[in-house]
């Protein structure tokens, strides 16, 4: 190896060297968010909505899920994340209630009810169900997602829901972690 | 198939053509080291155009959300203190790399024909990376960034005539705030960056149309040839990664780049710094009188600056090795004077008390911030960073205490030499309470309040012993757990009020003074309400209406407590000063271990 080549070997490797005592720290920090959360907002905690004789039997009813949210740095207390649809069923039906999640399996767009009340529609792609959650056309992947719902001992029972969030486009009910 | 790729993009874009000059330019007398000044400054600009380009993907530009976007970046993010640390000392490097750079330049005469253009375009540069250092400084809305762009702004706002205007110009209005950190967040990622790389195109353009400024001496013919690539480069390269090796040295020992407490406009005692190598300028500023602040400012620095810009010309007019000699003896002297005052400075500050005081404070807000907004309890609020110290007990809550209570008031023995009114350390608590049926009369409780002589008349008949005083004091303590909406029945209906031992012994000992209503009589003396004594709902009517019923209305106006109303103190410094009272704020695990370890 001669002197010039020696230089031109030497570019090279410091030349690399130099971007890559760069460029990998930047890597990591672009790839933060894939950092597992430890943080609130996100968890699958349950969540007290409503007392059952709020709801009518087979009207479906929009509850929000408040919550501690962070969002990066900051610390929202109560802060709305989302919301649920709660049809109360005909007495000696198990569940008493069924939740869905509002966010529609397609493209995860708020999903409303359908403009004759007989079930659910989502404004953005026409998603559209029925008033148990089964799709009334091609649009959505899946049915709408199912939350779990427990009713406390109470009197007027109180309707307990674990909000979760679901992969949209999957075909499968996939929960997000 | 790669090379026939790599023909097929150098058929139309010319790449490996563009890159083979450099192969082709021959550097007379070979590669040197002393001309890797400007590559290195280059090449660490990129790195601070790039470690910049990485943080705009996570800081938020406004007064409320800077400085959380930052300490995100800092202390969250994945290798965020390393990028943001690169930054840091990074533009600390560009400061020495543009001395060198200039002082390399300045040395080979590079000012002269044909480079005229290039030394004019070079100076441009230079100024554009001041600019850059001090439009970036603030962009943390911190303390520091906070006050040191206050000062340099007003002191652009000394200049004469135009002055002022400039000034609302640039910092966005009279006020600092939202306007100001968009605007200098605008200058440092857009507008100068882009005035930065048109310049220096043409800085590079011009540097490889005349070649390097080589020196006067004797090439010898039968040197090998050397290029620009690889000789020159390699050097290059060389030089950058021993910069960058610093660099990358300091970052890991600082573990990252500072951030002080978030910006407080109404700080009183933040001692402001700029920047080491801004530490000439404003020690020099101390030797100006106010009202002629603008000279050592601006005229001065301004009259070098088109000094500098004028050796072109002065060559032509003026025997060209006489201005070459005095400009350098110029910067000699120049360089010598800034580091002298730099020097001063550091030395006087480390021989000010008052400054030192003044950092520990900033020190410990800054410790006290980064505590509360990576605590889990508390977090960054929503109304911004600024609410971080302003809603927190131990910072907000001590400030009010101080000022609107030590003046009577002690605290933990602090206060006033001449308090006259008990100390108010654990206040509410039970060793408070035993203290003061221990010795009514100590200074540390009534002592030096002769209105509240009851207590003292009261241990002097009763023959409670230690056990008896424990339990009164235990129950006592309890009431300031009393909820809010509590009535006096109520509270007596819960558990545990009754039952307590102290119970009884209050109601004979105390009661025959402090009337509850539907619990004790009262009557033998005047005497205030101790229902829920110590708790939120109680101080809250003792600062705000001392003199009522329930309280110290009894009292006349001038013997008592004076009532601070919402002019004076407002709904948040009274919750602040309440909670602090009561002890009620988040402390790093660390300190609380130690202060339960000291207790007896």
């Amino acid at each position: 190896m001669n002197r010039r080549d020696f230089h031109r070997f030497g570019s090279v490797v410091l030349g690399s060297l130099v971007k890559l005592a760069v460029a990998a720290p930047a890597v990591a920090f672009l790839l933060t968010p894939l950092r597992k959360s430890k943080k609130s907002g996100t968890g699958s905690d349950l969540e007290r909505l409503a007392n059952l004789s709020q709801l009518e039997v087979g009207v479906p009813k929009s509850f929000a899920i408040v919550r501690d949210l962070t969002d990066a740095w900051v610390k929202y207390p109560k802060e709305p994340v989302g919301s649920v649809w709660l049809v109360r069923q005909p007495d000696g039906v198990d569940p008493p209630v069924i939740a869905f999640t509002a966010e529609c399996p397609h493209l995860g767009c708020a999903i409303n009810l359908s403009p004759n009340g007989t079930g659910f529609f989502c404004p953005c792609h026409s998603s559209a169900f029925d008033c148990e959650g089964k799709p009334k056309n091609h649009v959505p992947p899946r049915p709408m997602d199912r939350l779990e719902v427990q009713l406390t001992d109470d009197d007027d029972p109180h309707v307990v829901v674990r909000f979760q969030r679901f992969q949209p486009l999957a075909e499968e009910k996939i929960p997000l972690v | 198939m790669c090379k026939s790729l790599a023909n097929w993009l150098d058929d139309r874009a010319g790449l490996r053509s563009g890159l083979r000059s450099f192969e082709e330019e021959t550097i007379p007398g070979g590669a040197r080291w002393r001309y890797v000044s400007g590559s290195a400054l280059a090449s660490i600009f990129l790195i601070q155009a790039f470690t910049g380009l990485m943080m705009m993907t996570a800081y938020s530009p406004s007064s409320s959300t800077a400085w959380g976007s930052v300490f995100y970046i800092e202390h969250e993010m994945w290798m965020g203190w390393f990028i943001r640390g690169l930054h840091h000392f990074g533009a600390q490097t560009l400061m020495v790399l543009l001395l060198l750079h200039f002082l390399q330049v300045l040395w080979a005469g590079a000012y002269r024909a044909p480079r005229e253009l290039n030394w004019w375009i070079g100076l441009g540069l230079a100024g554009l990376i001041l600019a850059f250092g001090h439009t970036g400084y603030q962009l943390p809305w911190d303390q520091k960034g906070y006050w040191s762009t206050k000062v340099v702004t007003n002191i652009m706002g000394g200049a004469p005539v135009a002055g002022p205007y400039v000034k609302t110009v640039v910092v966005g209005g009279s006020e600092y705030g939202n306007q100001t950190v968009t605007r200098f967040y605008g200058l440092h990622v857009g507008i100068l960056p882009v005035l930065m790389f048109l310049g220096l195109a043409a800085h590079f353009a011009l540097r490889r149309r005349h070649g390097f400024t080589t020196p006067d001496v004797e090439v010898d013919p039968d040197a090998p040839r050397e290029t620009y690539w690889p000789d020159q480069t390699y050097r290059n390269l060389l030089a950058v990664t021993a910069i960058l090796g610093v660099m990358i040295a300091l970052v890991i020992h600082h573990g990252g780049a500072p951030l002080d407490a978030p910006a407080d406009p109404s700080s009183s005692d933040y001692p402001a710094r700029p920047e080491w190598f801004f530490r000439f300028l404003f020690q020099m500023l101390k030797y100006f009188p106010g009202r002629l602040e603008w000279v050592g400012s601006i005229a001065i620095p301004g009259a070098l600056f088109l000094t500098l810009a004028s050796l072109p010309i002065l060559d032509k007019i003026a025997p060209s090795k006489l201005v070459h000699f005095l400009a350098r003896a110029l910067v000699f002297t120049l360089v010598g004077g800034a580091g002298y005052l730099t020097l001063q400075s550091f030395q006087e500050d480390a021989a000010n008390p008052k400054f030192q005081e003044a950092r520990l404070k900033a020190d410990q807000a800054r410790e006290r911030a980064l505590f509360l907004a990576s605590s889990p309890k508390v977090g960054v609020p929503p109304e911004g960073a600024g609410y971080l110290m302003r809603l927190d007990p131990l910072t907000r809550g001590r400030a009010v205490l101080e000022k609107n209570c030590l003046v009577c008031h002690r605290f933990g023995g602090e206060g006033d030499e001449k308090w006259s009114a008990a100390d108010l350390k654990d206040f509410g608590t039970k060793a408070w309470v035993r203290g003061l049926l221990e010795k009514p009369d100590s200074d540390d409780y009534f002592g030096r309040t002769p209105e509240c002589d009851g207590m003292v008349e009261w241990k002097q008949s009763s023959k409670l012993n230690a056990e008896q005083l424990d339990q009164v004091a235990d129950f006592v303590a309890s009431f300031a757990k009393i909820p809010e909406d509590f009535t006096v029945d109520e509270w007596l209906d819960s558990p545990g009020v009754i039952e307590h031992p102290g119970n009884e012994l209050f109601q004979k000992e105390c009661g025959t003074c402090h009337l509850i209503e539907g619990y004790t009589e009262g009557g033998l003396r005047d005497a205030p309400n101790l229902f829920a004594w110590g708790s939120p709902q109680w101080l809250t009517r003792m600062i705000r209406r001392p003199s009522s019923p329930v309280l110290y209305g009894y009292l006349e106006d001038d013997q008592r407590m004076p009532a601070s109303p919402r002019d004076e103190m407002t709904d948040n410094d009274l919750k602040t000063v309440i909670r602090y009272l009561m002890n009620d704020y988040p402390r790093p695990a660390v300190a609380e271990a130690k202060e339960a370890a000291e207790r007896p």
